[in-house]
């Protein structure tokens, strides 16, 4: 009842504004307001009511042909946060602007940056963004205020697009060059010598998107600024840094980590905004027993739907590659092409062209186009312009991300909707269920491990290769002297006099990528009829969707895997039209390489929690059918494909024999309720981490006989960095991998890992927070309303034996005491 | 972080990317430091910034040579630029010329790779002095560069095989990276890979020097031999040995390839020279192909007349059967150029049944009778045969960027057949008008 007055007062708050989208909107919610008949299904109707924009003049100081530019572009004064920046750049200091989607930051970079070149000519600045695609939409921008000011200084992008002619004069007349931490890292900083003109004059860094660069990128992104500072040192400069930042819980830890400075945090923000409405939207039950929902893809598929229907311009987003395919397949073919016409519905994600990309962009902001499914790629800044509704399928994974995606909707003025649909993943229905926690809380944290040895040894190598490596110079909080003179006896380095020199022929910063565990990619090849190459997928990814007999879905198209060569890295696909789609099953080992520290619990039966380093194997061994719109699961396949393996550190919990031996359950149902219950682990985990869900993977292994030797180790759960979307396991892979481990007393270990190589700072903090973490796990799964087991506690019931409910929360209450 | 030695080794990252030896096997012997100085003849050589090793040979081979200015303005003009009167002066003076190539710790460039043996050479009584600075240690870089800015300012004017790529910016980033001796300024570099290329890539397929002393100088007359020369891609691995302690005899070696290279360098020059400045009467022992592949570096330098006289030359001399019709298809692409399109259309009729230029050959010809001799009935015929052929050619093609082509070039003559087909048929109707 309380929902239906909820849906009533926002109805209320709606029919006061007016407008077209506004009733429209309005309606859409009406219908969604129809099928809540027990009211859970629209669990939070939220309002935002306009933002009128709070300015300031210009700071007196800025150079008089610059105001006058951006008065002819319209801009007749600042935004309070705008000026403040400028003046905060002004006097000298490192900031980091936090404001929401569309609040000017640009201006905030540029226009202190464009003030200090018409001063003093000489100026240089660096510019960073994330993306080839973000700078080349910044470039627009400033080609556009240099026309209104003469053209009177050179901005260029630099990256692996420019043309080897136009190099020579990016880096003699490029007073602005905007690239990416990439080709700083392998084009730019190894070849210095060249951007002498830069490096000698460069008084300033800009850094958009600074909340992108958290986990590994992050952790990377610091070395390669270490780095750069190096080299501008050399040169004798210091320069100054400004960041920008979408919302989080710590930018300004996150800047001065990364930065290794001072930084000012400036997160008031002045910006207008136009009224908005935020629904969560929770599937409806459709078997309480079972704990089953519909499927909130289809829902997704629904709700957008709703609004295409009124012609509102609607972004979807999905969590997954996967995904994405399957909501555009629906949607286009609810909105088929017209005759002559092109087609009104798109996809959006990583595989597709460029070009393909820049089209796209261009439909939705000229209106042509009315719909777009994206992966998060569309989550940065790229200008799309203003789109009326946004749904997400599915929690985005952070209450950062979720806000980013949502901002999408309604950019600056106007009436807007967004709708995020819960997935039945305990994390989704966590954050659907208890939306205060949403709407109330700040966004995650942000976490970098920069000191991470693998990542710091590699930029080491680097910063070595531009430049020998002085007595008491200082790169991380880690032992130079020491690395060094390891580096040397591995034969990368030389002592010469007091520095250390490269001596290797190879180029170190090529085998480095920032972003990725490797840099390979694998092309895709549609042979139907003359070849024809359609995409393009990284390493690990092509393992999950493109190996033989996957069904490969892009722009809709169904494809058929032929074959793929493994060595050259190419996937031949054939185009098919069949009624399934194909999903790999995964198998994850762990290994403890080294317990950092173990300790056993305090309360309760014996038991033992531990961090350390772990070696992590994974392989993709088979695949399954599932057929479109039921789900169901039509055949299966085996598949021998190479492994994936890497180093990193996880937070692990022994079940001990005695534990075991007081539960009342068979040995199938014990060993279901511990699968059961660490998928219940990990979404607490992440909550408590107040990180992704990718970001964490999970395994189940036998304990070690004795500590510290190699034991082979099962498990069979989602292992992030291959898998973009949780993966729920099956029985199949339980009796498959399982079966021949089914002793009678398995001391199981219950490993948590960052699903980085080198790890990125997980494990030590669950180890910390153990006793909360096994008291909200046991919690979750308590106040889960299913009776056997759903997919929102332990995992689907269907894929459970019965009791696994029962025997995970026997486990925790062991554990708990 | 934990700091167990385990973990270090476990760091892929300090894994030596090929099971290569770090240490060498044998180490020198405390006596042995200045061995390399004696093996090779070198010298201690100091200035404010330090010390280095230094050694100078005089060889009486290869032999001066007297640039032509034929052959210098061919060599130093690029496509389009024509020389400043200051760099010509700077070219035709031999005695600021030197001759430059370095041995390096690797062939990727950046700022990590250092060039330890500087070698430079200069024609002196008749033959060639050459010069090598060597460094024993990264600590001696700073005293090579001076010594060898200090040479550069006496002789501006660069010779080099690949220098323009290689060498000389690798120098530029040592020099900047000094922030202390500035880069030399160039009166004007010649690098003779590019008309190496141009001239023998045709008949030896790789142009390196070993090739090119080989099989154009005329090696058993050259005053050297490369039979116990070090191999390339070994130099930087020796170089690191001999810094962690190893052998200098390997170095040694490394010395002398060094002196061979340089030597080779301006033995190359004098060929060049004397093929480039020869008249059509003095070319009677030149190799056909030779012929030919001087005549696509005259074309490209803009100097057709000569090249059509070299293209046709090589002709008459013999061209094996592969490159004979290349030979045709560029005399007549130059003939057209000339406007001699008689010579021209002559030229395209004997293409006309190569499996290559066939198609072109056709469609120069049907440009040629439709546009100048104005013959549509023969325009057509050639039209057709050319789109027959096509289609010939996609029949046989799985390449998807060659089918693109070939679908490209059908669409042309369709056109063209279709534009002349429709001038017959006016003409045919206003025939028949005025039979009416």
């Amino acid at each position: 009842m309380s929902q239906s007055l909820a849906v009533r007062a926002a109805a209320n708050s709606l029919a006061n504004a007016s407008g077209t989208a506004v009733t429209r909107v309005r309606e859409v919610l009406d219908t969604l307001a129809t099928r809540d008949i027990n009211g859970d299904v629209l669990t939070a109707i939220r309002y935002f009511p306009a933002r009128n924009a709070q300015f300031a003049a210009f700071p007196a100081w800025v150079h008089p042909a610059l105001v006058a530019a951006y008065n002819a572009k319209g801009i007749r004064q600042s935004y309070t946060h705008q000026a403040a920046a400028t003046e905060a750049v002004h006097a000298g200091k490192n900031i980091v602007v936090v404001t929401p989607t569309a609040s000017g930051k640009t201006l905030c970079y540029n226009l202190p940056v464009l003030h200090e070149i018409l001063e003093r000519p000489d100026t240089r600045a660096l510019y960073l963004f994330p993306t080839k695609a973000l700078a080349q939409d910044q470039l627009a921008e400033l080609y556009d205020l240099n026309q209104r000011l003469d053209n009177c200084f050179g901005v260029f992008t630099y990256d692996g697009d420019t043309p080897a002619d136009a190099r020579r004069a990016i880096r003699e007349k490029g007073h602005v060059v905007l690239t990416n931490p990439d080709m700083l890292h392998t084009g730019i900083l190894p070849h210095h010598t060249r951007w002498t003109r830069l490096f000698e004059n460069l008084r300033y860094i800009v850094i958009d998107e600074l909340h992108t660069y958290r986990g590994v990128f992050g952790s990377h992104l610091c070395n390669v600024l270490r780095r750069l500072r190096r080299i501008a040192n050399f040169y004798g400069r210091e320069p100054q840094f400004i960041c920008c930042s979408a919302t989080i819980a710590n930018p300004g830890e996150l800047a001065a980590r990364l930065l290794e400075k001072d930084v000012d945090v400036l997160s008031e923000n002045g910006a207008p905004a136009g009224e908005k409405t935020f629904v969560f939207y929770n599937p409806p039950v459709v078997n309480r027993a079972l704990g089953i929902r519909r499927s909130y893809v289809n829902e997704t598929s629904r709700v957008a739907q709703e609004f295409l229907k009124r012609d509102l311009q609607t972004l979807v987003f999905a969590n997954s590659r996967l995904q994405t395919e399957i909501l555009l397949t629906y949607l286009q073919q609810a909105n088929p092409q017209a005759p002559g016409k092109q087609e009104t519905i798109r996809g959006y994600r990583g595989g597709y062209l460029p070009n393909e990309r820049r089209e796209i962009e261009r439909g939705l902001r000229d209106g042509r186009i009315r719909g777009v499914v994206s992966t998060s790629a569309l989550e940065l800044g790229i200008d799309v312009g203003s789109l009326d509704t946004v749904v997400m399928a599915g929690y985005p994974g952070s209450i950062a991300a979720t806000w980013q995606r949502a901002g999408r909707a309604g950019r600056r003025s106007g009436s807007s909707c967004a709708v995020m649909v819960a997935s039945s993943s305990p994390l989704d229905q966590f954050m659907v269920r208890n939306p205060d926690y949403f709407f109330g809380n700040t966004p995650e944290h942000a976490f970098i491990q920069p000191d991470n040895l693998e990542i710091l040894v590699n930029h080491l190598k680097c910063a070595a290769f531009e430049l020998p490596i002085a007595p008491g110079e200082h790169f991380g909080e880690v032992d130079i002297p020491d690395l060094c003179a390891r580096l040397a006896e591995a034969g990368y380095l030389h002592l010469a006099g007091d520095h250390y020199h490269w001596t290797h022929e190879a180029y170190p910063a090529d085998t480095i990528s920032l972003r990725a565990i490797s840099s390979d990619n694998f092309i895709i090849i549609d042979i139907t009829g003359a070849p024809n190459v359609i995409g393009e997928v990284d390493f690990p990814s092509a393992l999950i969707f493109l190996h033989e007999k996957a069904i490969y879905i892009h722009g809709g198209q169904q494809y058929h895997v032929e074959h793929l060569d493994f060595k050259e890295r190419k996937a031949y696909v054939k185009q098919v039209d069949v009624d399934y789609y194909t999903d790999a099953v995964r198998y994850t080992q762990v290994r403890i390489l080294e317990a950092s520290a173990t300790s056993s619990s305090s309360s309760g039966l014996a038991n033992l929690h531990s961090h350390g380093d772990v070696l992590v194997r994974s392989q993709v061994i088979g695949f399954k059918k599932i057929k479109f719109f039921t789900n169901e699961n039509i055949g299966d396949g085996k598949l021998e494909l190479p492994e994936n393996e890497m180093h990193t550190t996880s937070y692990w919990i022994t079940l001990e024999r005695p534990l075991l031996e007081s539960l009342p359950y068979s040995v199938s149902e014990r060993q279901s309720g511990m699968f059961g219950m660490l998928h219940a682990l990990a979404s607490v985990a992440t909550l408590l981490l107040m990180c992704d869900g990718r970001d964490l993977g999970t395994a189940i292994g036998e304990r070690p006989p004795q500590p510290d030797l190699e034991t082979s180790v099962i498990g069979a759960e989602n292992s992030a960095p291959l898998a973009p979307a949780a993966d729920d396991f099956t029985p199949t892979r339980l009796s498959d991998v399982s079966r021949s481990n089914l002793k009678e007393f398995f001391e199981p270990n219950l490993y948590l890992f960052d699903a980085y190589p080198g790890g990125i700072g997980f494990s030590e903090p669950l180890f910390r927070s153990h006793d909360l973490l096994i008291h909200k796990t046991r919690e979750l799964i308590a106040a889960c309303a299913c009776e056997q087991g759903c997919p929102s506690c332990v995992g689907p019931a269907g894929d459970l034996v019965p009791r696994t409910k029962e025997a995970a929360l026997a486990i925790l209450d062991r554990l708990c005491g | 972080m934990a700091s167990s030695p385990d973990k270090f080794s476990r760091l892929a990252a300090l894994r030596p990317a090929r099971p290569a030896p770090s240490r060498p096997a044998a180490l020198r012997a405390p006596n042995e430091e200045d061995s390399l100085a004696r093996l090779i003849g070198a010298g201690v050589a100091k200035n404010h910034f330090g010390e280095h090793l230094a050694l100078r040979n005089w060889f009486s081979s290869p032999e001066f040579c007297e640039p032509s200015g034929v052959a210098l303005e061919l060599l130093s003009r690029g496509r389009d630029e024509s020389l400043t009167r200051r760099t010509r002066a700077a070219l035709e003076d031999t005695a600021r010329w030197l001759f430059l190539d370095t041995e390096t710790t690797g062939l990727a460039g950046g700022t990590g790779t250092y060039p330890f043996l500087v070698g430079i050479a200069w024609w002196d009584g008749g033959g060639l002095q050459v010069e090598q600075f060597f460094m024993r240690d990264f600590s001696e870089e700073h005293s090579v560069l001076h010594e060898l800015a200090a040479r550069l300012a006496e002789r501006p004017v660069l010779v080099t095989f690949n220098g323009k790529s290689f060498d000389w910016p690798l120098l530029e980033n040592r020099f900047t990276m000094t922030r202390a001796i500035s880069a030399p300024r160039l009166a004007a570099h010649l690098d003779l890979l590019h008309p190496a290329r141009a001239l023998w890539k045709l008949r030896l397929g790789s142009v390196r020097l070993v090739e090119l002393e080989r099989h154009v100088l005329d090696a058993p007359r050259l005053g050297w031999h490369r039979e116990d020369d070090v191999a390339s891609s070994l130099i930087p691995q020796y170089y690191f040995d001999y810094l962690r302690g190893g052998s200098s005899a390997p170095l040694a070696g490394v010395v002398r390839h060094n002196q061979m290279d340089l030597r080779g360098l301006a033995a190359l020059f004098g060929k060049i020279n004397t093929l480039l400045a020869s008249q059509d009467e003095d070319r009677d022992g030149v190799d056909s192909l030779d012929l030919f592949g001087l005549s696509r570096f005259l074309e490209r330098r803009g100097d057709s007349d000569r090249a059509q006289a070299a293209c046709t030359q090589a002709l008459d001399f013999g061209l094996p059967a592969e490159f004979r019709q290349r030979a045709r298809r560029e005399l007549a692409l130059l003939a057209k150029r000339r406007g001699d399109h008689h010579a021209a259309a002559a030229l395209w009729g004997e293409l006309v049944s190569d499996p290559q230029d066939g198609v072109l050959a056709c469609e120069q010809l049907a440009i040629h009778y439709e546009r100048r001799a104005k013959d549509s009935v023969r325009a057509e015929e050639f039209a057709r045969l050319g789109l027959a052929k096509l289609q010939r050619t996609r029949a046989n093609s799985r390449d998807p960027y060659a089918a693109a082509r070939i679908a490209r070039l059908s669409e042309k003559f369709l056109f063209r057949i279709n534009r002349l087909a429709a001038r017959k048929r006016t003409a045919k109707a206003g025939i028949r008008r005025l039979s009416l």
